[in-house]
């Protein structure tokens, strides 16, 4: 098996090899930091990179092994970490030249669990400036590219988390979704991205940008392999203040292939909202496959979904203008001049907008929770275009031009108000050869449901085995 | 509703003063564009009947 095969394995699928002794951790990190080589250049996924590190942690997995200590299905399986996840000892710029020396004392959870679980750290991930952005470009450390065309957005904010496993430089990786950054990047990029429900994993050790909308969670090329990692990283922490102390079950004995009877809604408002036609076509075909695959499919109403955006938004503004007062005040003109106005811009989100917003939430909460009554889990666009070209201000999705940042959101802040659970998957490719994502979100707590039909979905179609043209 | 409220550019400048932001600076006339554009959405949760709805506010007690 060639380098380039090994690094388009699934972590699934490595982790038979590994345990079989069929493939070594050494031979797994070595084609990985040959392929981050060929690549990065073109790509810029990481930050910080750790080859050093990461092949003396492969041949500590590979002696293990040797020696029957196998941890189980992540060991020895590389991975990166979006650069706000606090590792011990290695720089956290939280994608800011301010913070480029800044060196945590302590792990994040997640980070801790999956060096627990013997995943292997290749390296920190570049992303939108302190995660604060959606189209993964970043002036300090350079914009993140697109796998499938590198002259496009990655989406954001976890731009390098999308690039690097979408272009087989990591087999797994770690991002976080406040508005929608875990599925807008993997959506672009071709990647299954799951985000949890609220309080599912910990946000312990998370550069925070709204502590109430925050949610870390996987991104990967298969959905399996989104619920292996969930089975490492998923759990009560009582380091965060609002981690769920729910019991976690095994994702991986979820994914029984059937979704006989499964109730699912499509909110109508989804494509009330503009949508690139292409796009809209892909979701379409993606939901009458479910309704193939024996799913009962309805049409529902979200009434409080439109105005749902603009909710999640004051939160958002008030949380991280709040968290970065002191960094705005000191270094603003050290920032990114687009996160900079959002950033300021905070400061005019009064104490009533935030408490008004807050009952907002609650409302909004409640209907969504009574529309999952009715439905089992909910379907539809994660974004509503492909990527667009790096730095594209404006998009124009019929007669109507809108600010990218609001279209890349639309499909996505609703699940960050509510914090239920949501996950995206390739359904399709536009005419230019990008990818297009299918967005399913759940009930809360109940991953299970989603991880089984976005797996259902995935194994009947081809889209997730097509590879970016930069990995030939 | 929210569409018709307006960021006057005297409070604006007020409160961009008291939250510490360099009123003198040029980059104040655009976050001023930038902060009269999103100010009305601030306002959205105004639309919705919110009698005897509590915000969604997190607070757990320890149990230490």
């Amino acid at each position: 098996m060639d380098f380039a095969d090994l690094c388009y394995l699934s972590a699934g699928q490595l982790s038979r090899l590994i345990k079989n002794r069929e493939v070594s951790p050494v031979e797994v990190i070595k084609a990985h930091l040959a392929r981050i080589d060929a690549l990065e250049s073109t790509l810029n996924s990481f930050i910080t990179l750790l080859p050093d590190q990461a092949m003396e942690d492969a041949r500590k997995a590979e002696q293990e092994i040797q020696i029957g200590r196998y941890r189980g299905p992540l060991h020895g399986i590389p991975f990166g970490l979006k650069d706000l996840f606090y590792v011990k000892g290695i720089r956290n710029t939280s994608g800011s030249k301010i913070f480029d020396n800044y060196l945590p004392n302590f792990d994040s959870t997640i980070a801790s669990k999956l060096k627990e679980a013997g995943a292997i750290l290749l390296g920190k991930l570049n992303l939108h400036q302190f995660a604060y952005g959606a189209t993964g470009e970043n002036p300090d450390y350079g914009h993140m590219h697109n796998p499938w065309n590198p002259a496009c957005i990655t989406g954001g904010s976890s731009g390098g988390s999308a690039s690097a496993a979408g272009s087989g430089q990591c087999t797994l990786t770690a991002g976080t979704d406040t508005g929608g950054s875990i599925r807008i990047p993997s959506a672009l990029c071709g990647l299954a991205g799951l985000k949890p429900t609220y309080g599912r994993l910990s946000r312990y050790g998370i550069t925070v940008l709204s502590w109430s909308q925050d949610h870390p969670g996987p991104m990967a090329r298969t959905v399996e392999d989104c619920a292996l990692a969930m089975n490492a990283v998923a759990g009560y922490d009582p380091n965060d203040p609002t981690s769920a102390n729910v019991s976690v079950p095994d994702y991986t004995k979820t994914l029984t292939g059937n979704i006989k009877s499964l109730r699912v809604g499509v909110a109508k408002e989804f494509f009330e909202d503009s949508i690139d036609p292409q796009v809209e076509e892909a979701v379409r075909k993606a939901i009458e496959l479910l309704s193939e695959l024996g799913a009962n499919v309805h049409e529902v109403s979200w009434p409080m979904y439109h105005r749902s955006q603009a909710i999640s938004s004051t939160i958002l503004m008030a949380e991280a203008t709040t968290y970065h007062k002191k960094l705005i005040q000191k270094h603003g003109f050290q920032l990114d001049s687009a996160v900079r106005l959002r950033l300021e811009a905070g400061f005019f989100v009064s104490g009533v907008d935030y408490i008004q917003a807050q009952r907002g939430r609650t409302l909004f909460y409640r209907q969504s929770r009574d529309l999952l009554k009715q439905v089992d889990i909910l379907a539809g666009p994660t974004v509503p275009i492909a990527a667009c070209k790096i730095g594209t201000t404006e998009v124009r999705l019929g007669n109507t031009a809108m600010g990218v940042i609001p279209a890349l959101t639309q499909y996505t802040r609703p699940f960050n108000l509510n914090g239920f659970p949501a996950i995206t998957v390739p359904c399709g490719f536009s005419k230019d050869g990008l990818p297009i994502g299918l967005q399913l979100a759940g009930k809360p707590f109940d991953e299970e449901t989603l991880l089984r039909v976005a797996h259902v979905y995935e194994q009947a179609t081809e889209w997730h085995k097509r590879r970016p043209p930069i990995s030939k | 509703m929210a569409d018709k409220i307006k960021l006057g550019k005297e409070t604006f400048l007020s409160i961009a003063k008291a939250s510490g932001l360099d009123t003198e600076d040029p980059h104040i006339e655009e976050l001023y564009a930038y902060a009269q554009n999103v100010f009305p959405s601030f306002k959205v949760s105004e639309e919705f009947d919110l009698t005897d709805v509590e915000p969604m506010m997190m607070f757990i007690p320890s149990k230490e």
